[in-house]
């Protein structure tokens, strides 16, 4: 275990006849040891390339990466120690569980790394761990997407990294299996303490995993904050839309000077905090922080209501609005279709932007 | 599977007739197809005498064998096997050396020009070999490789290697790089990688790809024909020499036909089991 530092980090792809694409532009991160850092993004944001640049898997345009403190750029993979859960598992189909455990451990054997009997207690030690040990016969096509996953992070894991990197380690898997592999990726990751970076599109894979999250888009990282900053207080339109749901309500409006933003003639909310007068902003509120009431509020007509018994999701048209709002209601909320409701929101819970930067005001 | 079973499973409203229809063909194909061996087998088997007896009753005799075998009339035979069998194997050893490296190579990587030379590999293969062997010949008059085994494995290469490299080629191909990557960081070296990992999966391939290269050397006609006297000759022309002299003699060109498909039906025998593609599948969720 070891704590891991990228330092500028960029990557330049260039290819005779086309324009040099910049996959990875100055990355800037610091995980302490044994902390879970998950990195999140849209495919395409240079999430993956980031970790195979940190694996050594690709070569490094600028910048730098720093495994306990010591750059591991110039090194090639074999040499850095940083262990890896492929996305699509890579395990080798014609051994055997314990075989492909025991597969990383042979290529150090002549390192003077333990004998076989070494060997073949670690494989036993780590599948204990990762719930293995009745499998370690099976050959990988016998295994569900689920145990796959689990021997892929076992055998990244045998190897005793400084550092491990989760490839979308959940994504092939279906619902049921995400559920608990998912936990038990918390619970092994807890045991062993491991520093940790995980690579995902599914913002609930990193939000339930992580201690902290990067946020990335463009080869950029937008925010970096614990899941609860990131909810909390999006740093710009991006995170916010990206983070969170149902997808957070973004409507475009005009300040009116007195802490409300108009988003049509008769349609304006409270905003958190103040703003300059006819400034083009655009508020976000999540669909669990509007409220339906009789009283107070926005008037709004229900275009939509799905009930899904323990919650249920509005979809409201506001007067003059051409966005639909989306509101999360409660299990004991029925409504019809074209009923009149009043909707409101925290101001406190309101998250303001600027239109054309995206960043927030608040 | 008898052909009661086989009606009865036939779904309901399916035209019977149709069937027996496809059964009538493939039964007419499979004479078609085997009635040349069987006619070179009942030809070899024939005395000298009755050779050319169109009735169909004759005392079968191994003569031809014994002749062809024995090196009788002044020819060689056993030789000639021999010499086909190290001139092919010999070039299948060759291009696999060489060729598994740059299937690989061209399989994982795009360098500068690498399409280029996978297209001239695969030209070797689309250009009639008659357009290249009287320069060949003048070559290896002058080089001295000339009625030799080098020369011989050397110039099969033309057709062994632009089978190899191509086939493994897209074998290599199918296997996910992520399993080397793995390995890479496993502490492998990348030439470690290539032998324990990528080479291991693609054996049905390699295993598959090799008879194939062998049989293409082994039939090959046209080079032993030009590039060859005695020493170096291969079964194809050998065979021939029977038919030469005053009297063309059919019996032992067929024996000796029969003889020289052994080695290629032996070995697809023993190598069924590796020709099922498939087993590196698994690997990866497609």
């Amino acid at each position: 275990m070891a704590e891991l530092a990228l330092r500028e980090l960029r990557k330049t792809y260039r290819s005779r006849g086309r324009p040099a694409v910049d996959a990875v532009r100055g990355i800037d991160l610091e995980l302490r040891s044994g902390e879970l850092l998950g990195l999140l993004g849209p495919s395409g944001c240079g999430k993956s390339t980031t970790l195979r640049m940190i694996a050594g898997l690709e070569t490094v345009t600028g910048g730098d990466i720093l495994v306990g403190g010591a750059s591991v750029v110039g090194r090639p993979a074999q040499a850095r120690n940083i262990g890896v859960a492929f996305e699509n598992y890579a395990l080798y189909p014609p051994l055997s569980v314990a075989e492909n455990l025991a597969f990383g451990l042979k290529a150090r054997r002549r390192g003077a790394r333990g004998s076989r009997g070494e060997v073949a207690r670690k494989v036993a030690e780590i599948a204990e761990r990762v719930a293995l040990t009745d499998l370690l016969q099976a050959r990988p096509a016998g295994l569900s997407s689920g145990q796959k996953q689990r021997v892929a992070l076992a055998r990244a894991l045998i190897r005793e990294p400084d550092v491990l990197l989760l490839d979308e380690p959940l994504s092939h898997l279906d619902a049921a299996q995400r559920d608990t592999t998912r936990r038990e990726l918390k619970r092994i990751q807890g045991d062993l303490g491991h520093t940790t970076i995980l690579v995902t599109h599914d913002q609930e894979e990193a939000l339930s995993l992580a201690d902290r999250i990067a946020v990335m888009k463009d080869g950029v990282i937008q925010q970096l904050g614990t899941p609860y900053e990131i909810y909390d207080s999006p740093a710009n339109v991006f995170v916010a839309d990206f983070v969170g749901e149902p997808a957070i309500n973004l409507l475009p409006g005009i300040s009116t000077g007195d802490g409300h933003a108009r988003l049509s003639r008769t349609v304006s909310f409270a905003l958190p905090v103040k703003v300059a007068q006819d400034r083009e902003i655009v508020i976000g509120i999540r669909p669990e922080d509007l409220e339906l009431s009789g009283g107070d509020g926005v008037p709004a007509r229900v275009s939509a209501h799905e009930p899904l018994l323990e919650s249920g999701i509005a979809t409201l048209a506001l007067e003059g609005v051409v966005r639909p709002l989306v509101a999360l209601t409660g299990p004991e909320v029925r409504l019809v279709r074209d009923e009149r409701v009043r909707v409101g929101a925290d101001p406190g819970l309101t998250h303001v932007f600027d239109a054309e930067t995206g960043d927030s005001l608040r | 599977m008898t052909r009661k079973s086989r009606l009865s499973e036939r779904e309901p409203g399916s035209k019977p007739w149709l069937g027996w229809l496809a059964d009538t063909a493939l039964i007419l194909y499979f004479v078609f197809a085997l009635f040349p061996v069987a006619w070179m087998l009942i030809l070899s088997l024939k005395p000298a005498d009755q050779l050319f007896s169109t009735y169909f009753s004759f005392t079968p005799t191994l003569d031809s064998y014994r002749t062809v075998l024995g090196d009788s009339e002044g020819i060689p035979f056993v030789r000639f096997f021999v010499n086909s069998l190290v001139v092919s194997l010999g070039a299948v050893a060759l291009s696999l050396v060489v060729g598994l490296p740059a299937a690989y190579a061209s399989a994982r990587w795009r360098f500068k020009g690498s399409e280029n030379l996978m297209f001239t590999l695969l030209s070797f293969r689309f250009a009639p070999e008659l357009t290249v062997i009287i320069p060949l010949f003048v070559l290896y008059q002058k080089l001295g490789l000339f009625d030799t085994y080098v020369g011989m494995v050397w110039v099969l290469q033309l057709v062994t290697l632009p089978l190899i490299v191509w086939i493994m080629r897209s074998y290599f191909a199918d296997l996910t790089p992520e399993l080397e990557q793995a390995a890479l960081l496993d502490g492998y070296t990348r030439k470690q990688a290539f032998f324990r990992v990528a080479l291991p999966l693609v054996k049905p391939g390699i295993a598959a790809v090799s008879l194939l290269a062998f049989i293409f050397a082994w039939n090959n006609f046209v080079f032993p024909l030009i590039l060859t006297s005695s020493r170096a000759q291969t079964v194809t022309v050998g065979a021939l020499s029977f038919l030469g002299g005053d009297r063309p003699k059919y019996n032992l060109t067929a024996a000796a036909a029969l003889v020289s498909v052994v080695p290629p039906l032996l070995l697809a025998l023993t190598i069924q089991r590796y020709l099922v593609r498939g087993l590196s599948f698994g690997a990866v969720k497609s």
